[in-house]
């Protein structure tokens, strides 16, 4: 199938979800609330910390309210996109209703991925952003054209990091079949995210900073908005982004192989 | 009264077998646990970086403070009690105990129990293994009443939790889903119940407030008799406002009940 086919097939599946979110509109906006809810006690958290202290780990108040809205912006990008298919994906494989996306014509992983989106998680991208764009004017922070594309960028990299955590968690189902609960795994890695680098110490860095991208995600599109571009910063997120993005893709079609239809 | 004794000791028994089976659920989501508390020391420790007190307390306090929350979260919280209550409205399971002399709220009541014994015991492993890391930064208060106004607390809240968690399961009587607005409750209820932040952090006022909704008594209530933060009369006045609020919810859920049946059409079953 060639790239239009592909993108004409994703259309097709955010004109579904659009309709889907009409019918149900009373869902949309409950659980755009709930969503928001747990965003602001996100930010009531980084409020109630500095109302006790200046600095956390050499940010300041601000700083770390556009740290932790990257965070959730990167979070509810996840959620609108891709969140609802791989948890869903995990389910089907249990069920053996995953062979309905392998009868599809076009390659497994782009089906199961893009087939619903959620419009409540991407309504609350646009709070998340007011939360970095809102820190940023309070920093006294006047990015141009250029770094406000490369944030999005670094984001749009962000996004590919979780997407890969996420469908490596989702993925073990093909070998462990009972994993309900395995997105704690996620979750687990993903508080870790609204945490700045220079927090960590010891085994925590080793593991939390270099071996796993939880921190790199969200603190360089962040340091980089509010220090400016460092190259070796940036090839960092992008070398990370592209390597566990390529670890996912192979776990995912590894477990692809063992997938036997219906299992229990 | 021991006729009754008996009746719900064997639901308590049947409770307690029937959550075994999810031991490695409870196991695994305690070692989840850790990783949050993990979160929490970064970020504290952090925070106190250049700073000895933060709102009156020490870095160990704090830390003390989040690991008792842990504890406490697997010992009288309410996991997904209310889910199961509006399960068994929904398909019908519920009939059942409408033809024989059960008392539902206390037959619900024993199995959160049992499952409580079960998943208060099991989080001590994980507790355990971490105890030589964390033991330099625990501090506990030596007083003795904190254990006797502690463990009464400890009863409130649980009573507390799985009697909101009963009465939102009871809305599956009007409503398909009941997720939604569990959810939503439960942001509140992290946050009011101290879980994101020990809420005398909070600005004076907000505090207040606080210390009248039910989410204080949950958990932060007990954790703060337990790590000193919180005095002898505020923990006598927080005791008679905690059994307040569960006469309240008492009487709220059985109201819920009453007007449920007449709702009930007994489907499936």
């Amino acid at each position: 199938m060639s790239l239009r086919q592909y993108l004409r097939i994703w259309l097709a599946c955010l004109r579904y979800s659009l309709v889907r979110t009409l019918m149900f509109r009373f869902d949309f906006f409950l659980w755009s609330a709930v969503e928001l809810a747990w965003m602001g006690v996100n930010v009531l958290l980084v409020e109630v910390i500095y109302r006790h202290t200046d600095s956390v780990a050499g940010w300041s108040k601000y700083e770390m309210l556009l740290l932790v809205g990257t965070s959730m912006l990167i979070q509810r990008l996840l959620m609108g996109f891709f969140w609802s298919n791989l948890f869903e994906m995990g389910r089907n494989v249990r069920t053996g209703y995953f062979d309905f996306y392998l009868a599809q014509p076009g390659n497994p992983l782009f089906m199961v991925s893009t087939r619903k989106l959620d419009p409540d998680g991407l309504a609350n991208t646009f709070v998340a952003a007011g939360v970095v764009a809102y820190s940023a004017h309070r920093l006294g922070l006047h990015p141009g054209v250029g770094s406000v594309l490369l944030y999005a960028a670094m984001v749009g990299c962000g996004l590919v990091i979780h997407y890969s955590l996420f469908l490596i968690t989702t993925s073990t189902t093909f070998w462990i079949i009972k994993t309900e609960g395995i997105e704690g795994s996620y979750f687990t890695i993903a508080d870790f995210s609204r945490l700045p680098r220079e927090a960590f110490r010891g085994f925590a860095n080793v593991l939390m900073v270099y071996l796993l991208p939880a921190v790199v995600v969200s603190n360089v599109p962040a340091q980089t908005l509010i220090h400016g571009f460092q190259a070796r910063y940036a090839l960092w997120l992008a070398g990370v982004s592209v390597a566990w993005l390529a670890l996912a893709t192979l776990v995912f079609n590894r477990g692809l192989k063992r997938y036997a239809s219906a299992s229990s | 009264m021991p006729a009754a004794l008996t009746k719900y000791g064997h639901v308590f028994l049947v409770g307690l077998q029937s959550n075994l089976v999810y031991r490695w659920n409870f196991l695994i989501r305690g070692f989840f646990s850790l990783a949050r508390l993990a979160v929490v020391f970064i970020l504290w420790g952090a925070a106190y970086a250049g700073v000895t007190q933060i709102g009156g307390y020490s870095v160990g306090q704090t830390f003390t403070y989040f690991t008792v929350l842990i504890a406490l979260q697997f010992m009288i919280g309410a996991f997904n009690e209310d889910y199961q209550i509006g399960e068994e409205i929904r398909n019908g399971l519920i009939n059942q105990f409408l033809l024989k002399p059960i008392d539902y709220y206390v037959y619900r009541f024993t199995v959160f129990l049992a499952a409580r014994v079960v998943s208060g015991a099991l989080v001590l492993v994980p507790l355990l293994v971490v105890f030589p890391l964390i033991q330099s930064h625990l501090t506990f208060p030596g007083d003795p009443w904190r254990l006797l106004a502690g463990v009464p607390a400890l009863v409130l809240g649980a009573l507390i939790q799985f009697t909101l968690a009963y009465c939102f399961g009871l809305l599956a009587f009007w409503f398909l889903e009941i997720q939604g607005f569990v959810i939503l409750s439960f942001a509140a209820e992290t946050l009011l119940s101290g879980q994101i932040f020990p809420l005398d952090l909070l600005p004076p006022a907000l505090f207040r407030i606080a210390q009248y909704l039910p989410f204080y008594y949950m958990m932060y209530f007990p954790a703060a008799i337990f790590t000193g933060r919180l005095g002898l009369s505020a923990a006598l006045t927080g005791l008679a406002v905690a059994a307040a609020w569960v006469a309240l919810f008492f009487v709220i859920a059985r109201v819920l009940w009453l007007a449920g049946l007449r709702k009930h059409t007994a489907v499936g079953g």
